[in-house]
C-alpha cells in the first residue's frame, strides 16, 4: 500500500509530492495495526484531495481558455457595425456563463452527485460558448451589403441602405437582450435541474437526456440548416411530408409527455421508497422540460455549426445541393437564405421548453392521479348511513 | 456583526500545538497525537499553512536506523505572530460566549412559552 501510495504521488506536482511522502514516512512511527492502517488511509485521502484540487484547477483553466477564445472570436472586427452591441454580447455571455454557476451554488447548492448532472452542465456551457462566435459570424455574413447590384437585389428586396462590402453588424440591442435572457434561462434551468436543491433524481435526468438527444437527432436531420424547406432535407429532397418530419412532430409533443410519465413512475427516493405525489409530478415536469430544452439546444448547435461549415466548405455546399448548377449568384442566394433561416433556431430555443413544460405537466398529472383525501366524517351521532354504503 | 474567524477550530488546534515550542521542529505523528486529528485532516491543514507561509517544513537530516526520513514542521516568524493573534482572539471569543451563556442561564428564552399544566390536572 505504501509503495502504491508513493507511486501515485507522482500524479501530483513536485511541490505536493513531499507531503504525501511525509505521511507515508510518518506511518512507521504509528503503532502497527488499525492505527497505522488509518494513518495510511489518511495519506491516501490527502493524495486524492490534492489530485482533485488539481483537477478543479484544470477545469477552471480550461473554462477560462474556452471562454476567452469564444469572446475573442465573437469580438466585433474593425469595419463592422453595431460594435457596442457586439461587445456587450461577447462580454455578457462569458460573464453569465462564468458567474451564474457560482451564484447558483449559493441558492441551489452544489451539483447533484453523479456524472449525468455534471455532463449536462458542461454540455450547456460548451454549447453556449460555441454558439457565441458562430452566431456572430453568421450575423455578420448576413448583414454584409453585397457589392454587385444583382446580389444587392437578393440582400435588400426593394431598397438598399449601407455601404456595399461592409457589414451593418449584428442584431440591435433588443435582440441582444432577448438572446441574453434566453442564455440566462438555459443556464439557470440547467443549473437548477442538476443541483442538489432541486432533488431531480438520476433516473429523471437520464430519461430527460435520452429523450432530448433522440428528439435532437431527429430534429437536426429534419432541419440541418435552419427551419428552411428550400435548403433542408438533403436526404429526402423535394418531400414536404417525409416520415422524419412526422416523427419530429410526434417527438415535439409526445417526447416530453412520455418522458414525464416514465420519470414520474420510475423515480425513487434515496432509500428506494416511492416519492410523494407532488415530487413525482415535479420529476415528470423536469424530465419533459429537460428533453425539449436539450433537443432545441442540440439542434441549434449542430444546425448552426453545419451552416457555418457550409459557408467555409464548397464541398459540403455542393453535396447539399446535389444536381444543381451552383453559379456564384445561385451560391450567394442559397447561402444568404440559409443563413437567414438559422434565426429560426432562436424560436426553437424559446418555444420547445415551453411546449415541454406544458406537455409534461399534463402527462405527469394524468399518469399520477392525485391521492384521495380521507373524508372527515362527523363524529357525533345522528347522521345515519345511507343504505348501500 | 462579528467577523468570521480566520482559522477553523482544527487549524487553531494545530497552531496551538506548534506554538507550544515554536523554535522546535515537530513531527506529523506528534502533532496528530497532540491535536487528536487524523492524518487525512492534519496534513491538508499543514499544506495550507505552508502555502500561506505560516509553517515551514523540512526533511530530517539523520533518520533513525531502518526508518525513513521524517518530515518536520515549525512555525515561521509570520506564522508565530499570526497564530498568537488568532489564538488570543479565539480565547477572547470563547470567554465572551461563556459569559453570555452564564448571563442568559436564569432568563426564560424569548418565544418559549411556559409549559402548561398537565392535561389530566385540568380535566380533573
Amino acid at each position: 500500500m505504501a509503495a502504491a501510495g508513493r507511486g501515485a504521488a507522482w500524479l501530483l506536482p513536485p511541490g505536493r509530492r513531499d507531503w504525501v511522502a511525509a505521511v507515508w514516512a510518518e506511518a512507521h512511527e504509528v503503532p502497527p495495526g488499525p492505527a497505522r492502517l488509518a494513518w495510511r488511509a489518511g495519506g491516501a485521502w490527502v493524495l486524492a484531495r490534492e489530485a482533485l484540487l488539481l483537477r478543479r484547477f484544470g477545469r477552471v483553466a480550461l473554462f477560462a481558455v474556452a471562454a476567452s477564445a469564444a469572446a475573442w472570436a465573437a469580438w466585433p472586427r474593425p469595419g463592422v457595425g453595431h460594435v457596442a452591441e457586439g461587445r456587450f454580447s461577447a462580454i455578457a455571455t462569458v460573464l453569465l456563463v462564468a458567474i451564474l454557476p457560482l451564484l447558483a451554488r449559493r441558492f441551489f447548492g452544489t451539483a447533484s452527485p453523479g456524472r449525468i448532472g455534471r455532463s449536462l452542465r458542461v454540455m450547456c456551457y460548451a454549447a453556449i460558448l460555441a454558439l457565441l462566435p458562430a452566431w456572430t459570424f453568421l450575423m455578420v455574413f448576413s448583414s454584409v451589403l453585397p457589392v454587385k447590384p444583382a446580389y444587392q437585389r437578393i440582400f435588400c428586396n426593394d431598397r438598399c441602405t449601407g455601404v456595399p462590402g461592409r457589414s451593418s453588424g449584428g442584431p440591435p440591442w433588443q435582440a441582444e437582450i432577448l438572446i441574453m435572457l434566453l442564455i440566462l434561462g438555459y443556464v439557470g434551468v440547467t443549473i437548477f435541474l442538476t443541483s442538489r436543491r432541486s432533488q431531480v433524481t438520476r433516473s429523471t435526468l437520464a430519461i430527460g437526456t435520452g429523450t432530448g438527444l433522440l428528439f435532437g437527432v431527429v430534429m437536426f436531420a429534419v432541419d440541418p440548416l435552419g427551419l428552411n424547406n428550400v435548403a433542408t432535407n438533403p436526404w429526402l429532397p423535394g418531400s414536404m411530408a417525409d416520415p422524419l418530419v412526422a416523427v419530429a412532430w410526434i417527438l415535439l409533443f409526445g417526447g416530453p409527455a412520455a418522458a414525464a410519465v416514465l420519470a414520474s413512475r420510475l423515480c425513487r427516493g434515496p432509500d428506494g421508497v416511492r416519492l410523494p405525489y407532488s415530487a413525482r409530478i415535479g420529476q415528470g415536469i423536469a424530465a419533459g422540460v429537460l428533453a425539449n430544452g436539450l433537443a432545441a439546444m442540440f439542434t441549434t448547435v449542430l444546425g448552426t455549426g453545419t451552416t457555418l461549415l457550409m459557408l467555409k466548405s464548397p464541398r459540403l455546399l455542393h453535396w447539399l445541393n446535389h444536381g444543381r448548377a451552383m453559379t456564384p449568384f445561385v451560391t450567394y442566394r442559397y447561402e444568404f437564405y440559409t443563413v437567414n433561416h438559422t434565426g429560426a433556431y432562436v424560436l426553437m430555443l424559446m418555444s420547445f421548453p415551453v411546449i415541454g413544460l406544458f406537455m409534461s405537466s399534463l402527462a405527469a398529472a394524468i399518469a399520477n392521479p392525485a391521492p384521495c383525501q380521507p373524508q372527515v366524517r362527523p363524529s357525533g351521532p345522528g347522521l345515519p348511513m345511507t343504505s348501500g354504503e | 456583526m462579528t467577523s468570521r474567524p480566520e482559522f477553523s477550530a482544527q487549524t487553531l488546534s494545530v497552531l496551538a500545538a506548534l506554538c507550544d515550542q515554536p523554535s522546535q521542529w515537530q513531527h506529523g505523528y506528534a502533532l496528530a497525537k497532540q491535536t487528536g486529528l487524523k492524518s487525512g485532516t492534519l496534513y491538508p491543514i499543514l499544506i495550507r499553512l505552508a502555502d500561506r507561509g505560516l509553517v515551514e517544513a523540512c526533511w530530517q537530516d539523520e533518520p533513525a536506523p531502518g526508518r525513513p526520513r521524517r518530515h518536520l514542521y515549525r512555525l515561521t516568524s509570520a506564522g508565530l505572530a499570526s497564530a498568537t493573534g488568532a489564538l488570543a482572539s479565539a480565547a477572547e471569543r470563547a470567554a465572551e460566549q461563556a459569559a453570555a451563556e452564564r448571563a442568559g442561564a436564569g432568563k426564560p428564552r424569548a418565544g418559549v412559552r411556559p409549559r402548561p399544566a398537565a392535561r389530566g390536572a385540568v380535566a380533573g
